[in-house]
């Protein structure tokens, strides 16, 4: 059996829908706010992109501006381009204007060549004049200040530079345009920069080209000052993978085995994560992207974001590298988001207990009721006792509950108090085996033995031997249902017998278990003894009128004198028809022959009703008509009527038949009428009336036999033996007249009528008419 | 028929009874024979001679039941009286099932004894001329001879088709043969009409009676029937 409490689910309940709940709502605004953060990332990224590619073009701008110039005046012969003075003056003014621009220069067709160049960081310039006049190759070097004043002057006939063999000179050449070089690292001051030429058309022909040279680490130095994130970094590189411009300058510049510098391609640069981001844009066989690249990559467990940004410049073919962690934006929301969830589970915690708790005080009247109940259905506890404190709802349990337990003890207790003072012997026995479990006091003074004594002892153990058969076989009760109702006889330790009703039925539960059998004992041994006496009784009063002697006798008697008094009667009426015919008039003859003839046909009429009374079905109870038997019985008292003057009447409505022993009832009318009649003695009452009466009450027929005389006397009691108002009686008379009613299922009983006089009534069994034909045939045959 | 032509029979085991009753009768009138026993009346007894009988009940050897028995075996009409001292509603019954004009129990008023042999001597007076009614008509049905017997046959058989045209047809006769049969049937059977013949048919009681008297078709002409369907 499982059983429940409150507590644990309304804990695990409340934390956890606590929980859930915060940590959707956590999520939830997590998702959204890194959404967020990242969109924000991603255009900081593009607005470094595109602040860096401005600053590159404006950083190139005056250098690309100076260089048009240059061309431009060459080409109007505004500075003619064998004039290398001017030339030099020209390209001076250029660079001090353009602070980026590290060096300028001419070269001509005939190779003559104009360098100006910044010398080192002294701010001091330098300048290389290679003329051809008159075929003499002569080399200037002059070194000047920012006045242009020159500070030393030099000759240098071994130098054998020629423009027109550099590559810038023959690409501006072939390109008839301004044309950007790939960034390389300058050999004069190691620093990265660019290269733009342009080439000088003189009336439409070819005269030389202008070139410039950009130093462009200050586009690093814009970079290292840009802030990204806290730790993102931008780079630039070339369309031929090169890095050219980066935050940190340090890592741009590699020097091969021969100690020139060049720059580091992506895939080599310094910084792993620049490499993991961008490195596979510039493969060897893919070129620069075509358009910008969004990137999302994870380097040693860390996230980061990219994005390449391509120029869009013909002239600078170069692309932005932007990356930063993840974390420097969505750092903050990620650990507010970790800080939420310990908040959540310490909050959803807290809730649990909180909901523990209140789930305990909640509980805890509840709990007091159960244990409170659990004691009450133990006994332990009275259930009047004043209930713990809790709900309406159980308080109206309690209530009920109580009351029902009341009531259980309550009918216990009648029970017990039914059980132990019992008139009958009651008992409750082991339904395995068969033992008394429980007997009271009546049960052990029936079966003479002590209640410890019956507690070993099972039923058939008390049963004479005779009797066990009526007991069912075996200690065990069995399966089905041992109902009975029997009379036995119990064998006492003392040796006497008694006579018991025995009812037994087996008490079972629900599920149809046998619990106990249940047994009641009742003494019926006076009982016993009564009936016998009275069936012996009866058996002796009928034994005579049963015997066919009795009835052989009546109708031998019968035939006998019927058969004088036919003769008697006839002769009678003989002699009144010979009278008559003689025409005698009517005299003392003629009555005495009236008188003959009726008397003799009175004395067949007696003969015939002792007949009747008598025949030889008289120890059956059949259906018979009590009306013929009354007249019958009047018949025979008849005479002694007359003898005492009484006057016999029959009162009855109609024919009715009752249920029982003709004879006996005959018996029962006889003795009550001659009562009536002899009641008469010894008084002087004139009208002197016995009246039979017989009614109809529905299922039974009541028989009165009523006089006008003395009436019963006071001090006797009616129907009990050897009491009798007769100086001659025995005082029998109306005891077997009761038995002999009762053993044919009706009552006698006396009244004293109003008027005076005895009133005897009997009722008996009403029966159907009996058809004469069918029942009597039967009779006879 | 006068008194003097009807016999009381009286049986009863009792001299004295039997010499009272017979003194009752003889003053009547009456001639009576009286027996001690049944045995001893069946032997005295005359059939032919209208009687009725007054029987006790209750007779030693052969009982009055088994006497009323025998008689009515014998198809005598003989009308019984019973006189018991075994007065029982049961006795009575079977006594009357029997056929007995009464049953008196004893002793009993010779008035109401005179009441019954009344009513018994007219039963049996009113039984003996239907009797010989009857007999008187079953000679006249014996006069007649076979052709006249089949032709009453055909005639109560087909009891629409009476002419002598459709009795020759279906006798295979000529029609003056048919009249000349049904003249001397009327005749003999002493009747007017083939009418009469049904009235005089109807006063037997039932067909059997005229079966006996004059046989059946079959019996009688066993090639006719057949030829005629045929």
């Amino acid at each position: 059996m499982v059983t429940k409490t409150l507590g644990v689910p309304l804990f695990l309940g409340l934390a956890g829908l606590q929980l859930v709940a915060v940590l959707a709502i956590v999520f939830s605004s997590y998702v959204t706010s890194e959404k967020v953060l990242m969109f924000h990332a991603r255009n900081l990224l593009r607005n470094v992109g595109f602040n860096t590619m401005e600053h590159s073009r404006s950083f190139l701008k005056p250098a690309h501006d100076g260089a048009e110039l240059a061309v431009r005046l060459a080409q109007n012969d505004i500075i003619a381009s064998d004039d290398p003075v001017l030339m030099e003056k020209l390209l001076f003014q250029q660079l001090q204007l353009a602070s980026q621009v590290s060096g300028m220069y001419f070269g001509a067709t005939d190779g003559s060549f104009v360098f100006v160049m910044r010398d080192g960081t002294t701010g001091n310039f330098r300048s290389k004049i290679i003329t051809m006049t008159g075929g003499q190759r002569k080399v200037h070097l002059i070194w000047r200040d920012s006045n242009f004043n020159a500070l030393h002057e030099l000759w240098d006939p071994a130098d054998d530079f020629d423009p027109r063999s550099r590559s810038w000179y023959q690409r501006a050449r072939a390109a008839s345009g301004a044309t950007w070089a790939d960034p390389y690292i300058f050999f004069s001051s190691h620093e990265p920069g660019i290269t733009l030429a342009a080439p000088v058309q003189e009336k439409g022909r070819f005269s030389g080209v202008v070139g410039v040279d950009i130093q462009i680490d200050e586009i690093s130095h814009f970079m290292s000052r840009l802030v990204i994130g806290k730790t993102g970094r931008a780079i630039i590189i070339n369309q031929n993978g090169d890095v050219i411009a980066g935050q940190n300058e340090g890592l741009l510049k590699a020097k091969d085995a021969s100690g020139n510098l060049h720059f580091y391609r992506i895939d080599s640069y310094g910084d792993p994560i620049a490499r993991a981001a961008f490195a596979n844009l510039f493969g060897p066989d893919t070129g620069p992207p075509a358009q910008e690249v969004d990137r999302h990559f994870t380097y040693q467990g860390r996230d980061y974001v990219a994005l390449a940004m391509p120029m869009s410049s013909e002239d600078l073919p170069w692309t932005i590298g932007v990356y930063a962690p993840e974390d420097d934006f969505i750092s903050e929301i990620k650990h507010n988001r970790t800080t939420n969830i310990w908040i959540a589970v310490a909050v959803a915690l807290c809730t649990g207990l909180a909901g523990l708790a209140l789930a305990n005080r909640i509980h805890r009247p509840v709990r007091a009721f159960a244990v409170r109940s659990a004691l009450v259905a133990q006994g332990e506890i009275d259930p009047d006792a004043p209930p713990p404190r809790t709900y309406r709802e159980l308080e109206a349990v309690n209530a009920a509950l109580t009351q029902q337990i009341r009531a259980r003890r309550e009918a216990e207790r009648q029970y017990g108090l039914t059980f132990e003072m019992s008139s009958r012997g009651m008992a409750q026995l082991d339904p395995v085996s068969g033992r008394f479990l429980r007997v009271n006091a009546r049960l052990c003074d029936i079966a003479g033995r002590s209640a410890e004594a019956l507690s070993r002892m099972t039923l058939a153990d008390l049963v004479l031997p005779a009797d066990r058969r009526i007991l069912p076989a075996g200690p065990e009760l069995p399966a089905s249902d041992f109902s009975t109702n029997q009379e036995l006889r119990l064998a006492r330790p003392d040796g006497t017998v008694v006579w018991v009703r025995l009812n037994a039925i087996s008490i079972r539960d629900s599920a149809g278990k046998a619990l106990h059998a249940m047994l009641t004992l009742e003494d019926v041994t006076h009982a016993h003894e009564q009936e016998s006496q009275l069936t012996q009784l009866s058996r002796d009063m009928t034994a005579l009128v049963r015997d066919n002697t009795m009835s052989q006798l009546a109708n031998g008697l019968a035939h006998e004198l019927n058969q004088p008094l036919v003769a008697i009667a006839q002769n009678a009426g003989t002699a009144l028809y010979l009278l008559q015919q003689r025409g005698d008039p009517p005299g003392p003859l003629q009555e005495t022959l009236v008188e003959i003839e009726g008397q003799a046909l009175r004395a067949g009429e007696v003969i015939n009703a002792l007949r009747a009374l008598l025949r030889p079905d008289a120890g059956t109870s059949a259906p018979f008509r009590i009306d013929s038997l009354a007249g019958q019985v009047l018949c025979l008292i008849q005479h002694e009527a007359d003898d005492a003057g009484v006057a016999l009447r029959l009162d009855c409505p109609g024919p009715l038949a009752v249920m029982g022993n003709r004879v006996q009832i005959a018996q029962v009318l006889v003795n009550l009428l001659r009562n009536a009649v002899e009641a008469f003695a010894g008084t002087d009452i004139p009208e002197r009336s016995v009246s039979l009466q017989l009614r109809s009450l529905g299922g039974r027929i009541r028989i009165a036999v009523q006089d006008n005389g003395p009436g019963v006397p006071r001090n006797l009691t009616l129907f009990s033996q050897f009491e009798t108002s007769k100086p001659e009686g025995l005082g029998l008379g109306l005891s077997i007249c009761r038995t002999l009613v009762q053993m044919n299922g009706g009552l006698l009983w006396h009244e004293g009528p109003a008027g005076g006089g005895a009133r005897f009534c009997l009722t008996l069994p009403a029966a159907d008419l009996p058809a004469p034909d069918a029942t009597q045939t039967e009779d006879t045959a | 028929m006068s008194d003097a032509d009807f016999t009381v029979h009286l049986v009863d085991d009792d001299r004295d009874v039997r010499r009272a009753l017979s003194r009752a009768l003889l003053a009547r009138g009456m001639p009576v024979q009286d027996h001690a026993s049944a045995e001893a009346f069946l032997a005295a007894y005359d059939p032919a001679r209208p009687a009725c009988l007054i029987l006790d009940y209750g007779l030693p050897g052969m009982s009055g039941l088994d006497l009323q028995a025998e008689i009515a075996r014998r198809e005598d009409i003989l009308p019984i009286i019973f006189i018991t001292g075994h007065g029982g509603v049961a006795e009575a019954v079977r006594a009357m099932r029997g056929g007995a004009i009464d049953f008196l129990e004893k002793p009993f008023r010779q008035a109401a004894l005179m009441e019954r042999i009344d009513t018994a001597r007219s039963t049996a007076l009113r039984l003996r001329a239907a009797r010989d009614h009857q007999a008187a008509i079953a000679q006249r049905f014996a006069r007649l001879t076979e052709r006249e017997a089949e032709i009453v046959r055909q005639i109560f058989a087909h009891p629409a088709e009476t002419s002598s045209k459709e009795l020759a047809r279906r006798l295979d006769i000529s029609p003056r043969t048919v009249d000349h049969h049904r003249a001397r049937i009327l005749e003999k059977l002493n009747v007017a009409s083939v009418s009469g013949l049904f009235g005089l048919v109807a006063e037997l009681s039932g067909p059997g009676p005229l079966d006996q008297l004059i046989g059946t078709a079959a019996q009688a002409t066993p090639g006719q029937g057949q030829g005629e369907s045929a």
